[in-house]
């Protein structure tokens, strides 16, 4: 064999790349749902219930058929074999409705399907739909989760009278004792209300039957293609081997995809009865009125401490709007809320109970955050609340109850296990950013002249990288199959399913550097259960956390196998592995990978005990989640006249542990605050009494834009998680869990002159100047 | 939602309840109305069209007069429901002589609408409620004494 002369190469993990994803998805050229094109494609229109609540007397449904270019019409009595709707999560006593995907007698929430017209074309769908009559005796319904737990309200489902689906208690440590101790006790009501997640891509389906082969092509914009595949697959009583699920270009989701819905199982089964591919895309309207909102908390916390700020334990009554049924994770969500409850601090002693709520509401469910924006929200508004009423400073009194870095791991009054930290100094840095002893001068300055300047603190933390098996309800494991083509090419296969969360430019970073093949020859596949092997998906910031750590050690198993031929190739025993070579270091003599690829599939060198062909599959469970955490300050001054809240400067110092790509978590952390901010300051999801959504478009709900938002500026600590072999935490929520409460007590303290103690969300103008002008929200 | 206000007529008390009650000056004062025909005894269908923020559509319904005590107040409900939503309204229409000329009405009721009017509209339909109201009072005005 030659001697070659190795280049070293360049490391590419740490470096801010551009994403490789980008020229597809800024020149259009992108393939959504919407973009699938088949032959003899025909389109699908649902008809909604305009009613919160109602009987159905009857439907009529033979103008639409009628009408020339309809196909079928389709209603609640026609879905005969077809499985509910799935809810993944399992709670002691969980009341479970049944979730038909066409409602059956009765209408929970406007938007319930109750018809769906099939056509040649879209446009006819939605004339045929217009001709579906439906009688409905309408009945009150109730949409405030309060008003639905108060006696006499109307039932969402007559067989639970109560609206109670569950109550859920989490306790940990001597709750009573802690409040016998306590030498002040503060109380506050805290709302998180509705969000409407908004992805810009709303949701689609092509359903694609093949009755010959008895096969079924799905596409849909999904979090979770396999995990959807499973479940869809057992409502329409179809295997597994014969459903391929593809989850094209997804548009985003926020959470909002990490669900099974009945349009998905309802597109496949229309095309298993009439043999033909179909289309539905789901309208903005739509969108707003029947894919899951976000939050839905009502929360009355009590903090229990003592005179120097120590706090002794927390009581929370939480009360979740689930809104009319549980799509997949609905009940499971204020779950999460409970765990994140303690925070950053070092108390052992909580008590908390959930009531779970039907409403006739769209159901709640996971969005960017998923219950942790909640708790840290309630949590950091608490601690803000106990400061004043102690005449503290809201830094002194979060130094004085910070977990300290000697306590790692620390178990928390929750039951979790937080893997390491140093609170005091991620928040530390974050003061000295932004000159906080000059900012209260400052602010003492712009008091004595009649401004109104806040200074609002949070420090959070989050539950990442979900995340054990048993922890989760459909495993929590990820996968990743890496593959040397003959010609020496990489093809990277992962579990997980990213939409904009960048991991075709990550993992072939990672895998750059751990192969030694330039980054033009690795593609990353994903989303494609018929290319890709069993994954769980994406969603909890568990991309890289989970997916990139299943594929750091598919990655190390392909280099052990690299190296057997590598060794066999040069005919001795040991070979040392670097920059893309094999070298034996007795000879100095050397193979590239891109040659050891070509005669692993050649297959004259065969190693001893090995196979040919070099393919390596690696299923990773990782034995903990991550606990990013890290501290956001907002300077903020409201205009009395106006109800105004500017923005002055925005502060994050975030602890995600290593990163693999800088840009792509600048981008995590500034997308993150935008919708924290959303929830803060503008977005809200309004029911009236009478069940219709009122905010039901993007006049009526304000969705952050580009030139609302401040300058974040970011920095980092970094403490490596033990929990992975890259030592990544995730970086998907911290920016909307961080950003909230900074944004509310910024506001809360600008105006506690006027004796401002706390202020629910959102803080539009129209509340500002209510609160600063004297007269009653 | 809650409707409330006052308008004048240029009648006489039993004038302005005789002409509320005709279902032909009805259909020409109630904007956007194609037809009004009666179904029985102080009930009519209707057909309207609605133009309400970016929507527009046609409605059909039912208008019920009740609890008549001439000329002095009478009760109306109006519902319909169409391709944007539906609403459904009923109130209370009191006539009383003003003291200079004519007479006073006021009215007083409550309303809903849901579906897409719901959904889309919620921001403009108090303002629009007032502004059908308006004309037609106006429109009613018009008619002969």
């Amino acid at each position: 064999m030659p001697v070659s002369s190795i280049v070293k190469l360049e490391k590419l993990v740490g470096k801010r790349l551009r994403r490789r994803e980008d020229p597809r998805l800024i020149t259009g050229t992108a393939t959504y749902v919407e973009d699938v094109k088949l032959p003899n494609l025909h389109h699908a229109v649902i008809v909604r219930s305009p009613h919160g609540a109602a009987n159905i007397r009857s439907i009529d449904i033979s103008k639409a058929q009628a009408l020339p270019g309809v196909l079928a019409v389709y209603i609640g009595k026609d879905i005969v074999g077809v499985g509910t709707v799935p809810c993944g999560a399992d709670l002691p006593g969980l009341r479970r409705p049944a979730h038909h995907i066409l409602a059956q007698d009765r209408v929970y929430l406007v938007g319930h399907p109750v018809a769906v017209v099939v056509a040649t074309d879209r446009y006819i769908a939605a004339d045929g739909a217009d001709l579906v009559e439906v009688d409905y005796d309408v009945l009150q319904a109730v949409t405030d989760p309060e008003k639905a737990l108060a006696p006499g309200a109307p039932s969402v489902h007559p067989e639970w009278p109560d609206n109670i689906a569950f109550t859920f208690h989490q306790n940990g440590g001597d709750i009573d004792a802690a409040f016998a101790e306590a030498e002040v006790v503060v109380k506050q009501r805290i709302t998180s209300q509705r969000l409407v997640p908004n992805a810009m891509e709303t949701r689609g389906v092509v359903a694609d039957w093949k009755s010959n082969d008895r096969s079924l092509t799905l596409h849909t914009s999904t979090q979770i293609p396999h995990l959807a595949r499973t479940l869809l697959a057992g409502m329409l009583g179809i295997e597994e081997n014969r459903f391929r699920l593809i989850a094209p270009e997804v548009g985003g989701g926020f959470g909002s995809k990490l669900n099974v819905y009945a349009e998905e199982a309802l597109m496949g089964w229309i095309s298993m009865q009439l043999g033909l591919p179909v289309k539905w895309i789901e309208s903005r309207r739509e969108n707003f009125m029947v894919t899951i909102h976000g939050r839905g908390h009502v929360d009355y916390l009590e903090i229990a401490a003592k005179r120097d700020g120590t706090i002794l334990g927390l009581k929370l009554k939480l009360i979740q709007d689930l809104g009319a049924y549980h799509q997949l994770l609905t009940p499971a969500i204020p779950t999460l809320s409970v765990l994140m409850m303690p925070g950053l601090y070092n108390f052992r002693n909580i008590q908390a109970e959930i009531i779970g709520t039907f409403t006739n509401c769209v159901p709640t469910d996971a969005y960017r955050g998923a219950g942790r924006p909640e708790a840290t929200h309630g949590i950091e508004r608490m601690v803000d609340i106990l400061a004043a009423e102690l005449n503290m400073d809201p830094a002194e009194i979060r130094f004085k109850n910070f977990v300290r870095p000697e306590q790692f791991p620390f178990p928390t009054a929750t039951g979790l296990n937080y893997d390491s930290g140093d609170y005091a100094n991620t928040f530390q840095k974050a003061l000295d950013t932004i000159d906080y002893q000059g900012l209260r001068t400052q602010q003492a300055e712009a008091r004595a002249a009649g401004r109104f300047m806040g200074i609002g603190i949070s420090t959070y933390g989050e539950i990442c990288a979900m995340g054990p098996s048993v922890a989760t309800p459909a495993g929590g494991w990820e996968s990743a199959t890496v593959k040397f083509e003959p010609s020496g090419k990489v093809t990277v296969l992962t579990g997980t399913s990213p939409h904009g969360q960048g991991q075709e430019t990550t993992f072939a970073q990672l895998t750059a550097d751990e192969l030694g093949v330039p980054i033009d020859d690795i593609v990353v596949l994903h989303g494609d259960t018929s290319i890709v092997q069993y994954g769980i998906g994406t969603f909890g910031s568990r991309n890289t956390a989970v997916g990139g750590a299943a594929l750091f050690y598919a990655l190390q198993d392909m280099k052990e196998k690299v190296k057997k031929f590598g060794a066999a190739m040069l005919k001795t025993d040991e070979v040392i592995f670097e920059d893309g070579h094999c070298l034996d270091p007795k000879t100095g003599a050397s193979v590239t990978v891109q040659q050891i690829a070509g005669a692993a599939y050649r297959g004259i060198v065969i190693p001893k005990g090995m196979d040919p062909g070099l393919v390596v599959t690696k299923f990773w469970e990782p034995p903990n989640f991550t606990y990013p955490f890290g501290a956001h300050i907002i300077v903020s001054e409201v205009d009395p006249e106006t109800g105004q809240i500017e923005i002055k400067r925005y502060v994050a110092v975030d602890d995600i542990g290593n990163q693999l790509n800088p840009l792509l978590v600048d981008g995590q952390l500034h997308g993150g605050a935008a919708q924290g901010l959303g929830q803060a300051l503008w977005e809200q999801g309004v029911y009236d009494d009478n069940g219709q959504l009122v905010t039901g478009e993007f006049m009526d709900y304000t969705m952050p834009r580009a030139r609302m938002m401040p300058w974040i500026e970011s920095s980092h600590t970094c403490t490596p998680s033990p929990v992975n072999p890259l030592g990544v935490k995730g970086v998907g929520e911290a920016g909307t869990i961080g950003s909230t409460p900074a944004m509310v007590n910024s506001v809360v303290d600008a105006l506690s002159p006027l004796g401002v103690r706390h202020i629910d969300m959102p803080m539009t103008p129209e509340k500002i100047w209510k609160i600063v002008n004297g007269s009653k929200a | 939602m809650k409707i409330a206000g006052t308008a004048k007529l240029p009648f006489t008390p039993e004038r302005a309840y005789a002409l509320m009650q005709d279902p032909l000056i009805l259909a020409k004062a109630i904007p956007g109305c194609d037809a009004l025909d009666k179904t029985g005894d102080d009930e009519y269908r209707l057909k309207m069209k609605m133009v309400l923020a970016s929507l527009s559509g046609s409605f059909e319904g039912k208008v019920r007069l009740t609890a008549p005590d001439p000329p002095n107040s009478f009760r109306m409900l109006v519902e319909g429901s169409g391709k944007i939503g539906f609403m459904k309204g009923e109130g209370l229409i009191k006539i009383t002589a003003a003291p200079d000329a004519g007479v006073d009405i006021t009215y007083e009721g409550d309303a809903q609408i849901g579906g897409t009017m719901a959904a889309v509209g919620n921001r403009m339909i108090d303002m629009t409620a007032r502004m059908l109201i308006k004309r037609f009072f106006e429109k009613l005005a018009s008619e002969p004494a």
